[in-house]
């Protein structure tokens, strides 16, 4: 037989439980929705330190959008901010014409560009930091809805890279593949065309300078290959995945080693 | 048998050194001069007009010729291969007995002068080789001079003036040059310059062994030094920190003039000039400028990053950077320097620059400041907190200006000038940014950081020549 107030008790406990549920429900609704607006952290960590260079859209005209840098033997290069805005990466691991991959942006985060002024990061934000502030630049163009990363280029060394004979082929393909019309015979970035390039965004750039030996991405042969397969999205510099073969990328890779005088 | 085969060894290496004997004596016995001086006989023979030249021409005695030139402590033999130097009918004659050029010699008797004086070589040698000391062998540090340098022998007497007035314009361009370049932004040359390069005053008078060689392509001499030197510092001293924007044909300009800057004096009776000729001090701003800024600040007009000095170098003329810099912060900036980056001082005990000079100088580079001056921040009003300067630091500055402020992208922020510069002075910096630098302004207009957090971030910086 129940009892007239066990009744009552039960309903009483019944109702706490189902408005203290709601109640929970709701809160988490709430946090949800201000986790969206108010506490984004990529966008906080993109305005504290990005957004000086990069500019509050990503269009890379920040208050201190363009800075100017004497290389050793005088030539003047002028460096803008990447525009996130058309969603073109010049360093990626991914092929020619694709977005680069989650990894990519955050290696950049992490180390930097040396010699343009992205500085590394990498003792300065957490790996929870740096994934948001990646999500939140993907934000500023439309590519990263419309389209998915692609995958990765494979990059397996030959043991012949440097070699003496690799070195001599390399150099018949930079003259055969006019890679000197715009990085010169020597390789001092001064070839006749180096003066016309321009990139996506329509302004002037320079042929790099293989003798100074400092490549933005790291100058080890396996970074050197990848920006020949891949090509340098955005900037001047094609890709050859289509137009050499492997083996002659290789080779391309072990003559520009020389030019950089990291092998003899 | 076997007595038989070293008799035959014997024999042989008798004969071996029998023709190394002859060949050595008929070496000596017909030296180079010797052969030159039979052509030259010939040839005045053949040229003689009546027979009493030609008589006198054929009892012309074949010897070493010496001038020995008491005054100058030096003895030529050089006469001994190019002995028709005097000799008019030798003017279209084949090297060496080819007429001096030019006029010369009649303001310049051989008998008085020789001819090392200006030309350089080993003037007591008798052979082309030890006499023109070229070669690694000859261990001979003043080589003959390539004539393309040869006017820096003419500043021993004359004066820039004299000798452009005459045509003779190399010297004076590359002196010229070199105060148009601010060589002597680095480079101390009788007691005024820069302290980061070399003192130049008798750099000419430098032997090889002063000059890393190594790298020299060609002959080892100090003229391709220079010229080598001039067209690429680092290809010979990969160190060098040495910045220069010449064209080729003025890296010869430059080589002639610094192999003028030599030792000891020539003697009172042959100089038509006092002492040396002296660069001076230009008495006029813009070409204190040229003399001492421009080698680094080039117009002054933009900020760049140097990748030789690892610094960025400012603009100095930068309208931006006039508004909030006042007369009083530069000449401190000038007299002492900045520490911790390339920038030498200037005051009269080191660079070299008096007040007067200081003053014009800054004169010239305040010439475009704007009239207006920046909107007033009264720093006093703000009680700092420096531990949130700190933070705001970390984020916001570190990046360019270093962990500690010893300045990369960014400016040193250690050295005394900027610790002891005016508060409000960097508010105010930190507050509008130097517009056409990197430095982005972070105040409302910017970066939208409160008068607090600029006030802090001051407090803040003005600590930072305290940590280690």
């Amino acid at each position: 037989m129940i009892k007239k107030s066990d009744f009552k008790a039960a309903l009483i406990l019944i109702i706490s439980v189902i408005f203290l549920l709601s109640l929970q429900a709701a809160s988490k609704a709430e946090a949800k929705q201000t986790g969206e607006v108010k506490d984004n952290p990529g966008k906080k960590i993109y305005e504290e330190r990005c957004l000086v260079c990069h500019g509050r859209k990503g269009d890379g005209k920040g208050p201190a959008s363009l800075m100017k840098r004497s290389e050793k033997s005088g030539r003047i290069l002028e460096i803008k901010p990447r525009d996130f805005t058309l969603g073109a990466f010049r360093f990626r691991s991914t092929p020619t014409g694709c977005l680069p991959t989650e990894a990519d942006l955050i290696l950049l985060v992490d180390k930097g560009i040396p010699r343009s002024f992205m500085p590394p990061h990498k003792d300065q934000l957490t790996k929870e930091q740096k994934k948001a502030v990646v999500e939140y630049v993907k934000t500023f163009s439309t590519r990263w809805k419309e389209e998915e990363p692609c995958k990765p280029v494979v990059v397996r060394k030959p043991k012949w890279v440097g070699s003496k004979s690799s070195v001599e082929k390399g150099k018949k393909l930079y003259k055969d593949m006019k890679c000197w019309e715009c990085h010169g015979d020597t390789g001092k970035g001064d070839g006749p065309k180096a003066d016309l390039q321009k990139d996506d965004w329509g302004n002037k750039i320079l042929a790099f300078d293989f003798t100074t030996g400092a490549t933005k991405m790291g100058s080890d042969p396996e970074n050197v290959y990848t920006a020949y397969t891949t090509g340098l999205d955005g900037a001047g510099m094609p890709s050859y995945e289509d137009s050499m073969s492997e083996a002659d990328r290789w080779h391309l890779v072990s003559y520009t080693l020389k030019l950089m005088g990291k092998v003899k | 048998m076997r007595n038989r085969f070293f008799t035959w060894i014997l024999f042989l290496s008798g004969g071996v050194l029998l023709i190394f004997t002859l060949l050595a004596a008929y070496r000596e016995l017909t030296p180079e001069w010797e052969k030159y001086q039979a052509q030259y006989k010939e040839q005045i023979i053949k040229a003689a007009k009546d027979d009493a030249a030609k008589k006198k021409a054929r009892q012309l005695k074949q010897e070493v010729q010496q001038l020995y030139l008491g005054a100058l402590n030096r003895i030529d033999r050089c006469t001994s291969c190019h002995i028709g130097v005097e000799n008019p009918r030798m003017a279209s004659a084949k090297l060496p007995l080819k007429q001096h050029s030019g006029a010369y010699l009649k303001n310049h008797p051989p008998d008085k002068f020789g001819c090392s004086v200006c030309h350089y070589g080993q003037g007591r040698a008798v052979n082309k080789k030890e006499a023109h000391g070229l070669g690694h062998e000859t261990h001979w540090d003043f080589p003959v001079m390539p004539l393309k340098y040869i006017q820096s022998s003419c500043t021993q007497c004359h004066d820039y003036e004299t000798l452009t007035a005459k045509g003779y314009d190399t010297i004076a361009k590359g002196a010229k040059l070199f105060t148009e370049k601010g060589c002597r932004g680095c480079h101390k040359l009788d007691g005024i310059g820069g302290a980061l390069g070399k003192k130049l005053d008798i750099v000419g008078s430098q032997p090889i062994a002063y000059f890393p060689m190594r790298h020299v392509e060609g002959e080892k001499t100090t003229y391709n030094w220079h010229k080598q030197h001039f067209t690429n510092p680092r290809a010979l001293v990969p160190e060098s920190e040495m910045k220069i924007s010449v064209k080729p044909e003025e890296t010869d300009l430059l080589a002639t003039y610094v192999l003028s800057l030599r030792s000891g004096e020539m003697p009172k009776a042959y100089r038509k000039i006092k002492g040396r000729m002296a660069v001076g001090k230009p008495d006029e701003g813009e070409a204190l400028y040229k003399m001492f800024c421009i080698a680094c600040h080039t117009d002054g007009k933009e900020s760049y990053y140097d990748e030789i000095f690892n610094h960025t170098i400012p603009s100095i003329k930068n309208p931006a950077f006039l508004k909030a810099a006042e007369d009083k912060y530069l000449k401190k900036v000038l007299e002492e320097g900045r520490a911790g980056t390339q920038m030498t001082s200037w005051k009269l005990a080191a660079g070299g620059l008096g007040e007067s000079e200081i003053n014009k100088l800054i004169t010239y580079i305040t010439k475009e400041r704007p009239s207006s001056k920046p909107e007033r921040f009264n720093v006093a009003r703000f009680k700092p907190d420096e531990k949130r300067g700190g933070e705001l630091y970390k984020v916001r500055c570190a990046l360019c200006h270093g962990k500690k402020g010893e300045g990369e992208l960014g400016v040193n922020l250690r050295n005394p000038v900027v610790q002891g510069a005016d508060p409000e002075f960097l508010a105010i910096t930190i507050r509008d940014g130097r517009a056409e630098t990197p430095m982005p302004p972070f105040g409302k207009k910017g970066l939208s950081l409160t008068e607090q957090d600029l006030a802090d971030l001051v407090s803040f910086v003005r600590t930072l020549s305290k940590t280690k």
